[in-house]
């Protein structure tokens, strides 16, 4: 009798555990690489943050598919004081993820996880700072060290309040980032007790919708749905990266439903992706620009007349179809159209190699030897800079201009043009928060001495471009700024610092069974709002 | 033996030697540095450059960099990833199983069909067997292993939904944590049922891309040193003493045959270990080529560095191994001075 009772236990048991594998919802992506860690903060690359993401929340957020800033941890926030004070509310009642490492918080997020977790990056004395090499990039980069005056708790556990040397409009967008990621501050602490703080970066506990369950490297890293989220449960139970470093391995998982989502695809396989009746190809104009600097510091490309000139002997529609092919948009603008602020408006260069050679004879240039610069690596915005430079070079001789092909090694080729070695340079941006201070400011600015930023290749400096983009950045009110980056963007096609190539376009194939799926402008891959058909 | 084991040891130290400073120096000769090339288009403040590089001890002397290295390398320690932060003895025994259980298939694969293929072809000298075999070693020989394996997935998984397209084991059916990282000893101990056939079918593809270049190697060698056997006066003795062809072959050819066989056998597994880099993407098989050709990339100098002294420690044990095979199957070898 009791053993058939227990038999029944157990067959009861094992039925109901079959029952729940079988119901629950699985989702795979076929992810390009392994991650370098989990901590969004000391990460710069796409592979990394991807996989840090389910994990994690922002104070702000982006609104999946746009580059909009909407409440994330922050429930809401306040600016003050000219724009140099915001004060966040957070949520009431966020859980960190609890059993992941024998972690289990005892407390709710509050304000000393912000302030944990902005300190990290920002100050030498902090107990993590110098964690797992402690670099962190991208906050260095955003200039946040510069901006940030204060970091403290408001007049509860709830407030945060985020003093600013300056006004800065794109700081909203910045904390929407993932470097502004809000980690535990009680993890950290249980994990400095326990004598193993590198687990920090190596096994994430966030606030995020799926909590992680287990990673081995060059194979495979595994979520489950946070039930307690706050933005509700996700609708797949276990999330799945499949670490598929080829891309045509990735389409042939995809389409033996291996995996339902792939990131990445290889321009070659688009054809038969888009002829695939079990996959569909979700596209999106990229936020990125590929250029052709010329340095208004070296003669004879002082001169805006031979600028607009070579602007005007490049074919660049040639370049679309055969550099491109098909996956790009012809750019007018230093920004993508996806950006706001966008100036449709301008009038783009046309190809007339003739006009263009007039243009050069009234300008004083009739031969002239030249040399451009290609990078050696493929880039989201260029995908071969080698035969680009390749088909310029040949447009180029049609109107005299003999130009000699030079590249170095990834590094040192944008170390050199940074040091503006060249005449002509090819090269490119990736936008990282949708604000187009991110292009404008960081690509074409100048410091208040008429000295050109590190990464202004053409090495250019227009005081009306400069100023309009400075009160950009210190003013909030959005119409406002849009006016003044269109009359920066005006500028920009008058003087032509650089002749704008070509915006990519981003291309995820997913199964036809996948649903709420989000291509993002920013190059995220989001699965919070992913379902699957059964 | 032992005479003849410590004396093939202690020729490995030179050897050793020589490769650490080779390696050490190569990477470093490579343009690039391990900070700026993972900065792409953002670049690095010349100060802030400056202060990484010191922190991970770049701006030491070569000669200096170098001889911590070899101190350190003779503590047991192999040094910590620039990228992923994790120590490298650590990254290297979590990849290495994937490796070695690939490289182990796939040599079983080109063994067990290699010498075979070899003896039949050699028995049926210039005969459409003979023909067709070394015509089919040839083409394994020289196909493209990209090509080869991209084929194989789009016939075998695709189309024909026979094997699954890569990766190690079902993802979704089947989650287990890693015990030796093996994966078909882990499926085993896992005890999920379907776990180890799962895992066995996940082999199946790679196996056959990894194998057929050695398996030609192994057929095209059989085949010519059982030629050159054949025509040994013992032969022609046995064949007189009317011994049956199975005897003549299998006993007394084959042994004597068998001695090149096991020299490229040896030298094909030192290759498979780190060459599997093509096999390895194609199939995402999380092994130690794809890592070390994605560490010169990065230009991470501890991966690279550490990952090639591991390597080569196992290839020259192998062939170490392949040298004591020698002694027992030709006694000569053992026994010269």
């Amino acid at each position: 009798m009791k053993f058939k009772t227990l038999f029944g236990a157990a067959l009861l048991a094992s039925t109901m555990l079959v029952a729940g594998a079988a119901n629950a919802k699985s989702l795979v992506y076929c992810s390009e690489g392994s991650p370098e860690n989990f901590s969004p903060s000391m990460n710069t690359t796409g592979t990394s943050l991807d996989a840090a993401r389910p994990v994690y929340n922002t104070l702000v957020q982006f609104t999946p598919g746009t580059t909009q800033v909407e409440p994330g941890l922050a429930e809401s926030y306040e600016v003050s004081d000219g724009g140099k004070t915001i004060t966040f509310h957070l949520r009431k009642g966020v859980k960190f993820h609890s059993g992941v490492n024998g972690f289990t918080p005892t407390r709710d997020l509050n304000a000393d996880d912000v302030i944990w977790s902005f300190g990290r990056q920002w100050k030498p004395d902090h107990p993590f700072a110098k964690v797992s090499g402690g670099s962190y990039d991208y906050f260095n980069d955003m200039g946040m060290p510069d901006l940030l005056a204060s970091i403290e708790k408001g007049a509860d556990d709830l407030t945060v309040v985020m003093k600013l040397n300056k006004p800065n409009a794109p700081i909203l967008a910045n904390l929407a980032m993932d470097f502004a990621t809000i980690q535990s501050a009680e993890y950290a602490d249980y994990l400095m007790k326990k004598g193993t703080p590198e687990q920090f970066d190596q096994i994430p506990v966030g606030t995020g919708a799926f909590s992680f369950v287990a990673y081995q490297k060059d194979a495979v890293i595994r979520y489950k749905a946070n039930a307690d989220y706050w933005g509700g449960k996700p609708k797949v139970d276990d999330l799945v990266y499949a670490i598929t470093p080829d891309a045509t391995a990735r389409y042939a998982k995809l389409q033996a439903n291996e995996c339902q989502v792939m990131g990445y695809p290889n321009p070659a396989d688009l054809a038969a992706m888009k002829a695939n009746a079990d996959v569909q190809v979700l596209e999106q104009a990229g936020l990125n620009i590929g250029y052709l600097a010329m340095n208004a510091q070296k003669p004879p490309f002082d001169k805006v007349e031979v600028r607009k000139a070579i602007a005007m002997a490049i074919d660049r529609d040639a370049i679309l179809k055969e550099v491109y092919q098909g996956a790009g948009q012809k750019a007018k603008n230093p920004i993508p159209p996806t950006m706001w602020s966008y100036d449709d408006s301008t009038v783009d260069y046309e190809y007339n190699p003739d006009k263009a050679k007039e243009m050069l004879k009234a300008a004083g240039v009739e031969k002239l030897d030249t040399d451009l610069w290609w990078m050696p690596v493929q880039r989201p915005y260029n995908p071969n800079a080698k035969r680009m430079a390749e088909m310029m070079q040949a447009d180029l001789a049609k109107v005299g201009i003999n130009a000699t092909l030079v590249s170095y090694e990834w590094g040192e080729y944008r170390k050199r043009l940074q040091a503006g070695e060249h005449q002509m340079g090819l090269l490119g941006w990736t936008g990282d928060n949708g604000d187009p201070d991110n292009f404008l400011a960081v690509l074409l600015g100048c410091d208040k001495d008429g000295k050109p930023n590190a990464q202004n290749i053409p090495k250019w400096c227009d005081a009306k471009f400069n100023e309009d983009i400075t009160k950009a950045a210190e003013i909030t009110d959005p119409a406002e700024r849009t006016k003044l980056y269109q009359d920066a963007q005006k500028i920009h096609h008058d003087q032509a610092p650089w002749l704008n190539i070509a915006h990519s376009t981003v291309f995820e194939p997913i199964r036809k069974e996948v649903t709420g799926y989000k291509v993002s402008p920013l190059g995220k891959h989001e699965f919070q709002n992913v379902d699957v058909a059964e | 033996m032992i005479r003849f084991l410590l004396k093939r040891l202690a020729l490995t130290l030179p050897t050793f030697f020589a490769l650490m400073f080779v390696t050490f120096v190569m990477i470093r000769l490579v343009p690039g540095d391990p900070i700026e090339v993972r900065r792409g288009e953002r670049g690095i403040s010349p100060e802030r450059l400056e202060q990484l590089r010191h922190e991970m001890g770049l701006d030491q002397p070569i000669w200096k960099q170098f001889v911590d290295y070899v101190w350190a390398i003779l503590h047991g320690d192999f040094g910590t990833s620039i990228v992923s932060k994790t120590p490298i003895l650590h990254e290297f025994a979590t990849l290495f199983p994937a490796t070695l259980e690939l490289t182990f298939c796939a040599m079983i694969f080109a063994i067990v069909l290699g010498i075979p293929a070899g003896v039949i072809a050699a028995s049926r000298r210039g005969g459409v067997y003979d023909q067709s075999l070394m015509g089919l070693a040839l083409t394994g020989y020289s196909m493209p292993i990209f090509w080869w394996g991209l084929i194989l997935i789009l016939v075998m998984s695709n189309t024909l939904h026979l094997t699954p397209v890569s990766g190690r084991v079902d993802l979704i059916k089947f989650y287990y944590e890693p015990v030796t990282n093996f994966m078909l000893i882990d499926s085993l101990l896992s005890g999920q049922k379907g776990a180890f056939w799962d895992a066995l079918h996940h082999l199946i593809l790679p196996t056959i891309v990894l194998g057929t270049v050695p398996l030609a190697v192994i057929a095209r060698m059989t085949r010519s040193a059982m030629l050159e056997v054949l025509e040994e006066d013992y032969v022609r003795t046995a064949k007189a003493k009317g011994l049956s062809t199975y005897r003549i072959i299998g006993v007394h050819a084959l042994r004597n045959a068998l001695i090149p066989v096991v020299t490229v056998i040896g030298l094909q597994i030192g290759g498979l270990l780190a060459g599997a880099v093509l096999t390895e993407t194609i199939f995402s098989w999380p092994g130690v080529g794809k890592w070390l050709v994605e560490s010169i990339g990065r230009r991470d100098y501890p991966a690279l560095q550490g990952g090639i002294m591991l390597i080569s420690t196992v290839v020259i044990m192998v062939n170490l191994i392949v040298d004591l095979l020698y002694g027992l199957i030709n006694p000569r070898i053992r026994h010269a001075k």
